[in-house]
């Protein structure tokens, strides 16, 4: 199946790959891979290495909490529900959710699917959904998960087909006689071909077709005949009874439908700074049967993904950064709340995406605060330290919950597995644990800093190693 | 160096630090065109009811909708023959009636957005209701007038949108010591003592490194010009006015920075709001006016301006919770010493001509407000700070 890789004169073929090649995967593709792991993959052919990131991620372990209470009271209350027990809903859907957070961070420090929870991850912040009912936001997570590693076109629809994005995009509220055309409008702008790609009047005829679209309360996906408006419709240049689905295909047709993916997929994969052969060749791959893994394939066994100026050159997410720790030294909070806090500070809280485009990534996330909570973070969270900022307050909080922030210096509750730590690096050398903590080619940029540094335990060295600036890299 | 003194002890690695020469000109950096000018800006989070607060006290329409919070005409503390403000703001009340204060009615923008999150984003990137930006008009401010992160500072630990720029942010401190002692700790420390080496290019860890020894220098900065003044007046003892105590500290020490951004959260009153508004508008009213006061004494009011506004006004009709729920347009302050229409700037909506939601509709565009500010007070062309062309007014 690689053959048609090779039309491409940058695809690897069958040589081994380098320890630090292997690093800049295991990073960009999951969350990182242990010293002992990787060398034991180091005598396996590269295209087998990369062959196996899919293999593990074959399966899609759904992530969840425990919502039957919720779903109970919904149960419970026959007909129309009570405003007490809206209240009662809504309040355990926010604890839901802040446990769904936490559990998902930790899926992904944990987790042997890495490739399809980083895709998860990064199709989180492409189709970006708001919301409070961890019903609903449980199962277009899981939706992501799902389709994180298939076909576009049906990931496309199954999202649109989801209450989370049919509530936050307002297409609950798209009727025949009152059309509305926000889903219709950022399904075209952010998920599939871009700013300027389609005109005003595509919007409007997209929004007809998918009126009616709505889910009932449970949360399952509810055509509404009734309000569905049948007529023809007139959509980029073609005509015809289309339902949404219809508008899919057609949007899929467009040949800058698999540029524009494409283009995401090398900025979040590959860097900021597009490359547009590269991008280019993608979209080739990508375009014919909108096929995600066979992208991912081509990424990953490009010589471009591998060359100096990628590897250990993107600036980490506040997830990445999180969860890379935790790959490394795992901890757990022991108050959900803290984790929430330390995401806050570092501006990515998830399930929370600041807007409809999500987040920017890169430089965006760096700024002075951002920056010193970033070098802090690893004595704070792995050696006990203190660190004394406040963080803003829900636009819901009164006056007394505003109130509450003095800057208080605070130990945050955390327990790190340091046993765990040591096992594994027990037998390594200081250098080799660098390389695992920096990637080794920014290893090299840190030299002098390393060399300044006194080596007296491994695991101070470590936390060491995690407080500079070349950590915030990957 | 043990692991727990590396971690844990503060300050001791620090006491020689190498810091780029470029760096050290702070002062040289600064743009000599730059006034001294001061543009406060405040947010009332949540989105206060700004018709329980310029109450139109004549109007039977506010009363048929506001049956069981309507402010009473005998409560309120009267303006004029149309509107009156809430009973609670009588320190606010003193200040208009000095002429310090202009108030704008029906400010907000087309097709209203009723969120909390991408209202305040409206905002504070002075976009348009469909449009997302993601650098904020303060930020903006800085990529290209002032050019340092010093050029607007947010007192608070997070930076918001509006001090993000394309290439530069404002920086965030509620305690310049704080931000100043973090800098000082060892791992920041490493930093600078390690970027000697590096070429401090545009590429990600030259950001990096550029980024953590700017937060160095200007904490520095920041605590160096201000940890010798101290203001001796008497503030209200709550998180608001220590904040604005500390952005009076902060401009009567002679800090270069322009712009100052802090808020007041609560406001998003959609249950029993009598009261917690009147505690509200009380904090407000009282910590704005110590702050005027403070700064008047200081002889520093003359060169500030405060702005005040909220992410949207509420609806007109009152819910059956005694509350209202997220609504339009509403009512902007503008503070100072000169101001060219002081009192009342425009009518109060008449509350017949709503839109689709029973919301006011608006009549000034927030952005015609930031392009008057940045235009008259601050003296500075807006073309690549406000996206599309917004009539200024009257205002400075």
């Amino acid at each position: 199946m690689y053959i048609k890789y090779q039309m491409f004169t940058g695809t690897h073929n069958n040589e081994k790959m380098e320890l630090q090649e292997l690093f800049h995967l295991y990073k960009r593709a999951g969350f990182g891979i242990s010293l002992k792991k990787a060398k034991e993959k180091l005598s396996k052919k590269r295209e087998d290495i990369i062959e196996d990131l899919f293999q593990s991620s074959k399966k899609a372990t759904q992530l969840e909490v425990p919502v039957d209470e919720i779903k109970d009271l919904v149960k419970m209350s026959s007909g129309k529900i009570s405003k007490e027990t809206r209240d009662e809903i809504r309040k355990l859907s926010r604890q839901k959710l802040l446990d769904f957070n936490r559990e998902w961070i930790y899926r992904m420090a944990d987790t042997n699917e890495q490739l399809r929870e980083r895709m998860t991850l990064f199709w989180a912040n492409h189709f970006v959904v708001r919301g409070r009912n961890i019903v609903y936001l449980q199962s277009f997570n899981n939706t992501l998960r799902k389709h994180a590693l298939g076909n576009f076109r049906d990931f496309v629809v199954a999202v649109a087909k989801e209450a989370s994005m049919l509530n936050y995009l307002n297409n609950q509220q798209n009727r025949k006689k009152k059309p509305n055309e926000n889903f219709a409008r950022e399904l075209m702008e952010l998920f599939t071909l871009g700013e300027g790609q389609y005109s005003e009047k595509d919007i409007k005829e997209a929004a007809r077709a998918f009126t009616g679209w709505r889910h009932n309360f449970k949360g399952d996906f509810a055509f509404r005949e009734k309000i569905h408006d049948f007529e023809s419709k007139a959509f980029m240049g073609k005509t015809g009874n289309f339902d949404g689905e219809d508008i899919v295909d057609i949007i899929l047709e467009q040949p800058q439908c698999a540029y524009f993916i494409s283009k995401k997929i090398y900025n979040y994969f590959v860097s900021h700074e597009a490359n547009e052969d590269h991008i280019e060749e993608m979209a080739d791959i990508f375009r014919v049967n909108y096929d995600i893994s066979e992208v991912m394939r081509h990424v990953f066994m490009s010589k471009w993904f591998y060359d100096k100026s990628i590897m250990g050159t993107k600036i980490k997410s506040p997830t990445d950064v999180l969860v890379g720790m935790m790959r490394i030294v795992p901890y757990k909070f022991k108050k959900t709340k803290e984790l929430v806090y330390v995401q806050k500070l570092l501006g990515q809280e998830l399930l929370n995406p600041p807007n409809v485009a999500g987040w920017s990534g890169g430089k965006k996330w760096i700024d002075s605060n951002t920056m010193m909570v970033r070098l802090k973070l690893p004595s704070v969270l792995l050696s006990d330290g203190i660190i004394s900022f406040d963080v803003k307050g829900e636009f819901e909080d009164s006056l007394t919950e505003f109130n509450k922030k003095k800057n208080v210096g605070r130990r945050l509750d955390v327990e790190s597995d340091w046993n765990f730590f040591e096992n594994e690096y027990k037998k390594s050398s200081h250098a080799e644990l660098a390389s695992v903590v920096l990637g080794a080619n920014l290893q090299e940029e840190a030299k002098s800093f390393m060399d300044s540094l006194e080596k007296e335990s491994k695991a101070e060295y470590c936390i060491q190693l995690m407080s500079i600036p070349e950590f915030q890299l990957c | 160096m043990k692991r727990r003194t590396f971690i844990k002890r503060s300050g001791l690695a620090s006491s020689v630090l190498f810091v780029p020469n470029f760096l050290k000109a702070h002062n040289e950096l600064w743009p000599v065109t730059l006034g001294n000018k001061k543009l406060v800006i405040i947010q009332l989070s949540g989105g206060n009811d700004g018709l329980n607060t310029i109450v139109p006290y004549t109007n039977d329409v506010y009363y048929k909708n506001r049956v069981s919070i309507a402010q009473k005409k005998q409560d309120l503390l009267l303006v004029d023959g149309e509107v009156g403000f809430h009973s609670a703001l009588s320190n606010f009340k003193n200040l208009f009636d000095d002429g310090y204060v202009t108030i704008m009615n029906n400010v907000g923008y087309p097709n209203p957005v009723r969120s909390h999150f991408r209202s305040t984003d409206i905002w504070q990137t002075a976009s348009a209701s469909n449009e997302i930006l993601k650098t904020g008009w303060v930020g903006r401010y800085l990529d290209g007038v002032a050019k340092d992160p010093v050029g607007a500072i947010e007192v608070d630990d997070m930076l918001s949108t509006l001090m993000k720029g394309e290439k530069i942010n404002g920086i965030a401190t509620k305690n310049a010591r704080l931000l100043y002692n973090t800098t000082k700790e060892p791992y920041f420390a490493k930093v600078l003592e390690n970027s000697k080496d590096k070429h401090l290019s545009e590429h990600n860890l030259g950001y990096l490194y550029k980024t953590a020894i700017d937060a160095k220098s200007s904490a520095g900065y920041i605590f160096e010009k201000t940890k010798v003044y101290k203001s001796s007046w008497e503030y209200p003892k709550n998180s608001f006015g220590k904040q604005l105590k500390t952005v009076s500290e902060f401009i009567n020490s002679g800090l270069k920075t322009q712009i100052y951004y802090t808020s007041l959260g609560g406001f998003d009153t959609h249950a029993n709001q009598v009261n917690s508004q009147k505690k509200l508008l009380g904090t407000y009213s009282d910590a704005i006016a110590a702050f005027v006061n403070d700064l008047k004494n200081a002889g520093t009011f003359k060169d500030t301006i405060i702005l005040t506004f909220s992410e949207f006004g509420r609806r007109v009709k009152q819910n059956a919770a005694n509350g209202t729920d997220h609504g339009a347009a509403n009512a902007v302050f503008l503070m100072g010493e000169n101001l060219k229409n002081p009192g009342m700037f425009n009518k109060p909506s008449s509350l017949l001509d709503l839109d689709s939601n029973g919301d006011i509709k608006y009549e000034i565009d927030f952005r015609q407000i930031y392009t008057s500010l940045l235009k008259k007070w601050l003296h500075t062309d807006t073309e690549a700070i406000i996206s599309g062309n917004f009539e200024p007014l009257d205002l400075v």
